[in-house]
């Protein structure tokens, strides 16, 4: 069995041997065992359930909540390993996916990622109950946690997805999650205590660092100054996509790097050009919102700025994580400005229904108006919270029928809205989380962050943070002047062609 | 604000008021946003057709509201253009261009080179055509260039699935693979050649391959010290005139003018059958000569000539709906204030029939369309 891992390893990822807790993980795995796995990203997640999916006889169904993500591991595993796989989401046509589901019956692929919505269909769910499922890989598992940080409707109900097809061995994978988070997964998807498995998270080689300013004007003059210092690559995160622009504008007046600005706002086309350009270091700063990072592989990554303060310590750790996947020392540090709070409480705010909005979701849900998107108009509701108001009222055993039959519904909307306004506190108790890790100045940074994902350590490569003391000018660079590598030569429309589709 | 920030509310300004003059004393101040934004609804497209403003369509899809704003504001403050108030109750407020507006707006079409870059514009629809064209272009030469370095483990740059089929369909069989690897290079240099310089920089510095990943738009003016917005003629200009020498010549650049074959054999507005009837409708046949000749109920080309009247505001429908009669059916519909066709029926009784009802609502819901 060693001999036949390694192997695999070797043929399709091109590993010489496997990294801490893979083996194990799929050895677990393999021997019929659901297991939860915490890794930190970039710690070779995918490679615990793409490699099972090579050994065992049917389909592995990997769970995935993101689109973009599903699309670049499909076109990874055909096009690098040379695994057949497949995706089914909602941005596909139905006739592409009925044609990805009808290959699926004869059996051409290995593995099929799958949103989770997708995965309550009853339809899809007989295809892969027929060709047999042998593996069910859950990906960002933290989503069907109610004490997450990023919970998700869809998520919970998986353990049911689960039962039709059989029951099969389960994966959940998640590279941050509390104790509490991790106590709800293993009961909603029935993994046993010892098969919780997880890589230390401490990252030994980032410092940290945070910075109180007193008003906006110092913080972002603090800001250009280190976007200049630093050496980079790295990506400066902002809460606002105007944040974003401000800076960037602000930048360009006097910067001498090579920054670009990213955020959902931006055309597609632009945003995939810049992170290119990013990946092969042709860009030195990335400013962004939350919108980027997901799925991005650099290893390179030397620092990370945080403009404002995160919304949670999830996304916070999250966030770093991404420096010095390369295993060099890496800086993070954290401005904040005392009522960085606000906008994400009102982003909170915005996000959950008031009890009107639920009085207004109940008479139309009544009406079975829910399948037409155009009665919420007046509501304004987002279609999420509509998708999140209809989740919680068939949790309340609300139907079309009970709802018929009852008037106001008064008692409903209460228990429907008393469900929501618990979602919201705690988000907000996890943005006070956040509040206490920048207030509380007298303890190590290091300790804080790795206590309240229930870990220990503090080991650190070069500096821990600037409660125990660090030396900034560790993480500067030499400031020559990257954006003036211009070249002068003259232009040549055949030699321009010629870089871009040479000659056969 | 700084010496670009300037120049570009200069150029913005040059753009707009040309825009302007043939719409003065007769549209809104907003016309000319519409068209240089694109919208899609009727009344812009007609403005467009009427007032002969194409290179000026979809100029700039992101062109905000704030920017406008204050472009108008400063064409207003430096008395270029005044407004007009309504003169009716009914009618919209309008605008004029002042002396002085006209002779700046002619300065600045010579010191933008207007003309120049708005010159291969003489055609509807060449707007739309520019970005398929751009999106597909864009992806097959990543593709090949990919192809050409053996690597084929890339993020696409365009992430439209439509697109992505169309290149995988274009690089499907093996033969078609090796011409596109073996060719595209000296086609795009046959095709390019004869653009300015500075244009050819603009299409080649965007593009990405295997070697090199594309510069935004925003990049290449920075690179430049010039404003996004006034880079973007230029690029249209060279996207333009590819399009119309592919148009022109088809045999000499065999491979990309696969770019500009339109796929479908009917005007896409419409569905396929009812675009047959347009265009026997265009041929001056009634609906009984059409229900025979296509041997389909006389009830479906009536279904087919609503949805014309939807689609295609150039459509002359009066030979079925007089414009009064038209004007009373939309009052009365306002005036119940239903769309329903049985309850305007009994309202206005035997005089009009569910055909001119459906046309007048159809006309109507087509101008209201964004």
């Amino acid at each position: 069995m060693n001999r036949i891992l390694l192997e695999k390893l070797q043929l399709h990822f091109g590993h010489a041997s496997f990294r801490p807790g893979q083996r194990e993980i799929i050895e677990r795995l393999l021997s019929g065992q659901n297991v939860l796995a915490i890794l930190a990203t970039g710690g070779g997640k995918s490679v615990t359930y793409q490699l099972p999916a090579l050994l065992l006889p049917g389909i592995t169904v990997v769970v995935s909540p993101l689109i973009s993500l599903m699309i670049d591991q499909v076109q990874q595993l055909r096009t690098r390993r040379r695994i057949p796989a497949a995706y089914v989401n909602s941005s596909q046509d139905p006739a592409e996916s009925r044609e990805i589901l009808r290959e699926l019956g004869n059996g051409v692929y290995k593995l099929l990622y799958i949103s989770p919505e997708k995965l309550q269909q009853p339809y899809i769910q007989s295809v892969l109950k027929r060709i047999g499922v042998s593996l069910v890989a859950i990906d960002e598992a933290h989503c069907i946690s109610q004490w997450g940080h990023d919970f998700r409707t869809d998520y919970l109900r998986l353990p049911d997805a689960i039962k039709h097809l059989g029951n099969p061995p389960v994966l959940a994978v998640t590279a941050t999650a509390t104790e509490d988070v991790r106590k709800e997964i293993s009961q909603l998807l029935q993994i046993a205590q010892e098969n919780v498995m997880s890589q230390p998270l401490n990252r030994e080689n980032i410092a940290l660092d945070l910075v109180r300013v007193s008003d906006e004007g110092e913080r972002r003059e603090q800001v250009l100054q280190l976007m200049d210092e630093l050496k980079g690559p790295g990506i400066v995160y902002c809460s606002t996509r105007n944040a974003v622009e401000v800076l960037v504008a602000s930048y360009q007046l006097q910067g001498s790097k090579r920054v670009h600005g990213y955020h959902g706002g931006m055309e597609s086309m632009e945003r995939m050009l810049i992170q290119s350009q990013f990946l092969l270091g042709e860009l030195d700063v990335i400013v962004a919102t939350n919108a980027f990072g997901m799925g991005i592989d650099k290893p390179d990554i030397q620092y990370v700025i945080h403009y404002q303060l995160p919304s949670s310590m999830e996304a916070y750790a999250q966030e770093i994580g991404r420096i010095g996947r390369n295993g060099q020392p890496g800086y993070a540090v954290l401005f904040y400005v005392e009522d960085d709070w606000q906008i994400h409480q009102h982003m909170v705010e915005k996000e959950y229904p008031t009890q009107l909005q639920v009085m207004q979701f109940f008479q139309a849900f009544k009406t079975a108006a829910s399948a037409n998107k155009d009665a919420w108009g007046p509501t304004e509701m987002t279609e999420e919270m509509v998708q999140m108001l209809t989740f919680y009222a068939e949790q309340t055993g609300l139907d079309q029928e009970v709802a018929a039959a009852s008037d106001s519904g008064a008692e409903h909307v209460q228990r429907i809205w008393q469900e929501t306004e618990k979602r919201k506190r705690l988000k907000k108790q996890k943005l006070y989380e956040m509040l206490r890790y920048v207030e509380d100045v007298n303890d190590c940074l290091r300790k804080k962050l790795n206590r309240y994902f229930g870990e220990e350590q503090v080991a650190f490569t070069l500096h821990c943070c600037s409660c125990c003391g660090l030396d900034r000018q560790a993480y500067q660079g030499d400031r020559t002047n990257t954006t003036n590598k211009k070249d002068e030569n003259s232009w040549d429309l055949r030699q321009a062609l010629e870089k871009l589709l040479p000659k056969k | 604000m700084n010496n670009r920030s300037i120049a570009a509310q200069d150029f913005l300004c040059a753009v707009t008021i040309n825009a302007m003059i043939p719409l003065a004393n007769e549209r809104t101040l907003q016309a000319a946003f519409y068209i240089l934004r694109g919208r899609k609804a009727n009344q812009t497209l007609q403005d467009v057709h009427l007032y002969h403003l194409y290179p000026y369509y979809r100029m700039f899809p992101r062109f905000s509201k704030e920017d406008w704003e204050k472009i108008v504001s400063t064409l207003l403050q430096e008395e270029l253009i005044v407004q007009l108030p309504a003169v009716t109750p009914t009618s919209k407020p309008s605008f004029s261009i002042t002396e002085k507006g006209i002779d700046q707006a002619e300065q600045w079409k010579s010191a933008f080179q207007l003309d120049r870059w708005n010159e291969p514009f003489t055609e509807s629809g060449l707007a739309e055509k520019i970005e398929l064209f751009w999106q597909r272009l864009h992806l097959l030469v990543q593709t090949v260039s990919q192809l050409l370095s053996g690597d084929l483990g890339f993020f696409p740059v365009v992430s439209d699935k439509k697109i992505q089929q169309w290149v995988k369909n274009q690089l499907a069989s093996h033969t078609a693979r090796e011409q596109w690897q073996k060719r595209l290079g000296e086609e795009l240099h046959t095709l390019w050649s004869p653009l300015p310089e500075d244009v050819q920089k603009l299409l080649i510095g965007q593009l990405s391959g295997a070697t090199q990943v594309g510069k935004t738009l925003g990049q290449l003016a920075a690179q430049q010290k010039e404003s996004a917005f006034y880079l973007q003629l230029p690029f249209r200009y060279g996207l333009a005139m590819s399009i119309l020498q592919l148009q022109e010549d088809p045999v000499r650049l065999p491979l990309l003018s696969h770019l500009v074959v339109q796929t479908e054999k009917w005007d896409t507005r419409l569905t396929e059958s009812a675009a047959r009837t347009y265009t026997l409708v265009q041929r001056g046949m009634s609906i009984e000569q059409i229900a025979d000749a296509r041997k389909i109920k006389k009830s479906t080309v009536e279904d087919h000539l609503a949805e014309i009247a939807l689609r295609c505001p150039e459509w002359d429908c009066s030979a079925y709906l007089e414009p009064t009669l038209s004007a009373l059916i939309i009052q009365t519909s306002e005036q119940l204030q239903t769309s329903r066709l049985r309850l305007i029926k009994d309202h206005l009784g035997e005089a009009v029939s569910y055909l001119q009802i459906r046309l007048a609502l159809a006309r109507r819901q087509g101008e209201r369309w964004t």
